[in-house]
């Protein structure tokens, strides 16, 4: 049974069209990585799964609901939990508060309070710097720790998929190895599926998983990402020598 | 010469119902960036709910005839309500819309409403009595003065007491000061929309309620057009308080106050009149020099 | 870079059809020679001007104006101040300086200098509102109809407060009103087509790129807001000779509401708009002020209550921002039939300048 299933979803911004009839399918647990070229559509498509934009066509499925043009708030509630590009922490909010925001969904199910705490505990275990300024405003962190905080505030949401919008931009080479140390150790303790966006594929080659390459709104290649990593088509598509 | 604890009241109590005012714009502008302009009329719109319709100059008291503890919640139930209503009706349809496309839709909205009310009860202001016991004055440091506007000062700080409380310690208030600041983000956290924007609404209608009920037990008439000075003031205060920031707008509530009842003293008599004239001159000029407003907060600087 | 020759010759279709409209409606006036019906058209004129001249900033600058009915109070004072007989003037406005009170122009004479002293202060207060923009610039502009309320509503031996200036010469003919709207549209035409108006709309479509190119937006916006308070300005001035009397609150929300209304029904940033909406919500207030009164309807007299006329108004302004948020026309403008469809051609590539992302959710 797969998790996420897209089906020649396209995606316009009036008459310009960043997403043309992409179509794949990711099960549960599974790490996909999207790279491609500035404009190729990444973050277009991930707003689309995420219900930012309505797709202008197509069909977009997440754990057997259709949620083709649905709100954002409904797709999060079925098991979606995004991390946009330029992280957006809500700034004036404490850490905590910015933790906090995401468990509302579960409000008043049996035992949600007591899930709240441990499920925060466990956020502050995998970043202990987030519990050390849990009562700073969101807006002083540093770019890293907000990015840490932005992952975790959507993994209190407990979410089966997790989509990253270049999770690296505008960090330093070291925070970013802690970033994605991180996230594989949370894929180890946890179903968790990632959707990870990153404008170069060689973060893809080192985590491993299944990575795909997006040029002009369209899917080039998708396979293993340290096979693809390696060969000749990746080279050529990326750079956009000989057309497909 | 009015002793200088009479013009602080004075400065304060006019401050209060500015600042009221203002937080009830600001409140729906940082969840959906409307510049609410039926605001005003909303503010009537209670006052006249407790008349009966008619058109006779003797008002036929309806509701005004509930002992306090009565009147209090129904004045700011039909506030939140007609405004939660204006929500479901017009406004969410205008949700996608730009911000001059929903002024003018909250502009056009008030306008409804306000002929509704001349049309039930015409334009002549009516004499009402709510809480007539507040019009007494009181002894305080050794000054005779009105109990209302001590009322009006207390019950503005319990409000907007009540509501830090609210937005600081509630689910709800969590999700509206996230909601404000990056709607979209709170949605993909699964914040409701809809439901923080009738939360929103629904305050904001109780704000209004409760300046009408200030603000006519101090005139003691129910008038058609008693909420647009008001909020021709509101409405600067939240801009001079940084659009979107609600700390902001009561600030400068008070401080629109503060300059008003200044004004009034410092001025020389034959130019007091044109008191609100210089207010509104003096804000243009701040505008000129801040247009992001005195106390702007970042989300408003990045957003408008 | 179009030669200015050709863009007059590709627009000039639409001031001639405005102008035919005005002047078909003028002549089937005079034609009826119905006293109430030429009071009603001199009104609609009125309206025309006012609604063209808060076109010329609004629709070009894309900056939503509640303030230009204030210029409207400027202009209808200035015509009483400049026409009145003196005598009226030294016992009713005692404050105006003595050359002024001496002074009675005839008001064909007065009306242009009101418009230009109406102008005078869209100039000075257009120095600052014009730094500011988006909400701040309409909150601004909205102080400053409240402002220019408060000092004309107080000022006693200068505007006679809020009592009613009485004695301002009346002026029944209709010609008169037809001249001054044909005229405000041709300077709102002659406005859109002049290097400001060009640049202005770029910048109004286009921000940032105009801003780049070298556009200094403050500046196109002030010389619109001028043009705009002049046009308006003399409409005020129209306005206190239809009627010989004026009043502070005569120029206040309600007439800023009714001026906004009939520009957002005919579209905003349409010139053809803004004189079509004029006439088809004047129609519909005629109706209404027709019910309201009440007709008899085969013996049932049919009253409807006074206020739902902008009750009606007010619906029908909203329902038009629900579903059809650019007006009747968009930003079309009125051409010759022939040549509409080279013109529809043309205007494809510039309507997709206001694109916005199909579905995006807040």
């Amino acid at each position: 049974m797969s998790l996420l299933s897209l089906s020649n979803v396209t995606v316009r911004y009036g008459r310009l069209t960043a997403v043309r009839g992409v179509s794949f399918t990711m099960a549960e647990g599974e790490v996909l990585f999207v790279t491609g070229p500035n404009g190729a559509g990444k973050s277009s498509l991930l707003r689309a799964v995420a219900g930012v934009v309505a797709p202008a066509g197509g069909r977009i499925d997440l754990a057997d609901h259709d949620i083709t043009g649905r709100s954002p708030e409904t797709i999060a509630r079925l098991g979606l939990s995004m991390v946009p590009e330029g992280r957006e922490v809500f700034g004036s909010l404490s850490v905590e508060e910015n933790l906090l925001v995401g468990t509302g969904m579960h409000a008043g199910t049996r035992g949600w309070r007591a899930r709240c705490e441990t499920d925060l505990a466990a956020v502050y275990a995998t970043f202990p710097i987030l519990k050390d300024r849990r009562r700073s405003q969101a807006g002083l962190l540093s770019g890293g720790q907000q990015q840490m905080l932005v992952i975790g505030r959507a993994l209190m949401t407990n979410p089966r998929l997790m989509a990253i919008d270049e999770p690296s931009l505008g960090l330093a080479p070291n925070i970013i190895d802690q970033v994605y140390d991180r996230l594989t150790e949370l894929r180890r303790h946890r179903a968790l599926a990632l959707l990870i966006v990153e404008q170069s594929s060689t973060r893809a080659m080192m985590v491993g998983g299944r990575m795909m390459l997006m040029r002009g709104g369209e899917i080039l290649l998708d396979g293993d990402a340290r096979a693809l990593g390696q060969s000749e088509a990746m080279q050529s598509a990326y750079f956009g020598y000989g057309e497909h | 010469m009015p002793g200088l604890l009479q013009i602080l009241l004075d400065a304060l109590s006019l401050g209060s119902l500015y600042a009221l005012g203002a937080l009830g714009i600001a409140l729906i502008f940082g969840v959906m960036r409307l510049v609410n302009f039926a605001h005003g009329d909303v503010i009537a719109f209670c006052i006249f709910a407790l008349l009966w319709p008619s058109v006779d100059v003797v008002p036929i008291v309806f509701a005004g005839q509930l002992p306090w503890f009565l009147l209090i919640p129904f004045v700011l139930a039909v506030g939140a309500g007609l405004s939660v209503l204006a929500e479901l009706a017009v406004f969410r349809r205008f949700r996608h819309a730009n911000p001059a496309t929903m002024m003018i839709a909250s502009f056009a909205l008030g306008f409804v409403i306000r002929y509704f009310l001349l049309m039930l009860f015409s334009s002549r202001p009516k004499s009402v009595q709510i809480l007539p016991g507040l019009s007494q004055p009181v002894e305080l440091l050794g000054a005779r003065i009105p109990l209302l506007q001590v009322v009006t000062i207390l019950v503005t700080i319990a409000v907007l007491l009540a509501l830090v409380a609210v937005l600081r310690r509630t689910r709800f208030g969590l999700e509206m000061r996230a909601a404000a600041e990056n709607f979209t983000m709170a949605r993909m956290l699964g914040v409701r929309a809809n439901r923080v924007i009738m939360g929103a609404f629904a305050m904001s209608g109780a704000l209004a309620g409760a300046i009408a009920l200030i603000l006519g037990s101090q005139t003691g008439t129910a008038d058609i057009m008693m909420g647009s000075s008001i909020m021709l003031m509101a409405f600067i205060a939240t801009v001079i308080g940084g659009l979107g920031s609600l700390f902001g707008a009561v600030l400068a509530g008070f401080l629109l106050g503060g300059v008003s009842v200044a004004m009034q003293f410092a001025l020389p008599l034959e130019a007091r009149p044109f008191r609100d004239a210089f207010v509104y001159g003096a804000v243009i000029l701040v505008l000129l020099w801040r247009p992001q407003g005195l106390l702007s907060g970042r989300a408003a600087k990045e957003r408008v | 870079m179009l030669r200015r020759g050709s863009v007059v010759r590709r627009t000039i279709a639409t001031p001639i059809i405005l102008s035919a409209l005005i002047l078909a409606l003028a002549i089937f006036t005079v034609w009826s020679g119905s006293r109430p019906f030429n009071q009603t058209v001199i009104d609609v004129l009125l309206r025309v001007m006012l609604v063209v001249g808060l076109y010329i900033f609004i629709g070009n600058s894309g900056v939503l104006s509640f303030g230009h009915i204030g210029f409207t109070c400027l202009g209808a004072y200035a015509a009483a101040w400049l026409t009145m007989p003196p005598m009226m003037k030294g016992m009713m406005l005692p404050g105006l300086p003595g050359w002024l009170i001496a002074t009675k122009l005839p008001y064909w004479v007065a009306a242009p200098i009101a418009a230009t002293f109406a102008a005078v202060f869209a100039w000075l207060f257009g120095l600052v509102l014009m730094r500011l923009s988006g909400i701040a610039a309409s909150i601004a502009t909205f102080a400053m109809l409240a402002m220019i309320n408060k000092i004309y509503s107080n000022w006693s031996s200068v505007t006679g407060a809020t009592s009613s200036v009485v004695g301002i010469p009346i002026v029944r003919d209709l010609w008169p009103y037809v001249i001054a709207a044909i005229l405000c549209i041709v300077i709102a035409w002659a406005h859109a087509i002049s290097r400001a108006g060009l640049k202005l709309r770029a910048a109004r479509d286009e921000p940032v790129a105009a801003q780049a190119s070298g556009i200094d937006i403050p500046r196109e916006r002030l010389v619109a807001f001028v043009v705009s308070g002049w046009v308006t300005g003399l409409a005020g001035a129209l306005f206190a000779h239809s009627l010989g009397v004026v009043t502070p609150d005569t120029f206040y929300l309600a007439m800023t509401f009714m001026a906004l209304s009939m520009l957002v029904v005919g579209g905003m940033s349409s010139l053809s708009g803004a004189v079509l909406g004029v006439l088809v919500l004047s129609l519909l207030i005629q109706l209404l002020r027709g019910l309201e009164r009440g007709v008899d309807m085969g013996g049932v007299a049919l009253k409807i209550p006074n206020g739902l006329q902008e009750i009606a108004l007010g619906v029908i302004m909203i329902a038009i921002l629900m579903f059809r948020p650019s007006g009747m026309m968009g930003n079309r403008e009125l051409v010759w039939p022939r040549a509409r469809r080279r013109r529809a051609a043309d205007a494809a590539p510039r309507s997709s300048t206001n694109t916005q992302p199909t579905g995006v959710h807040r």
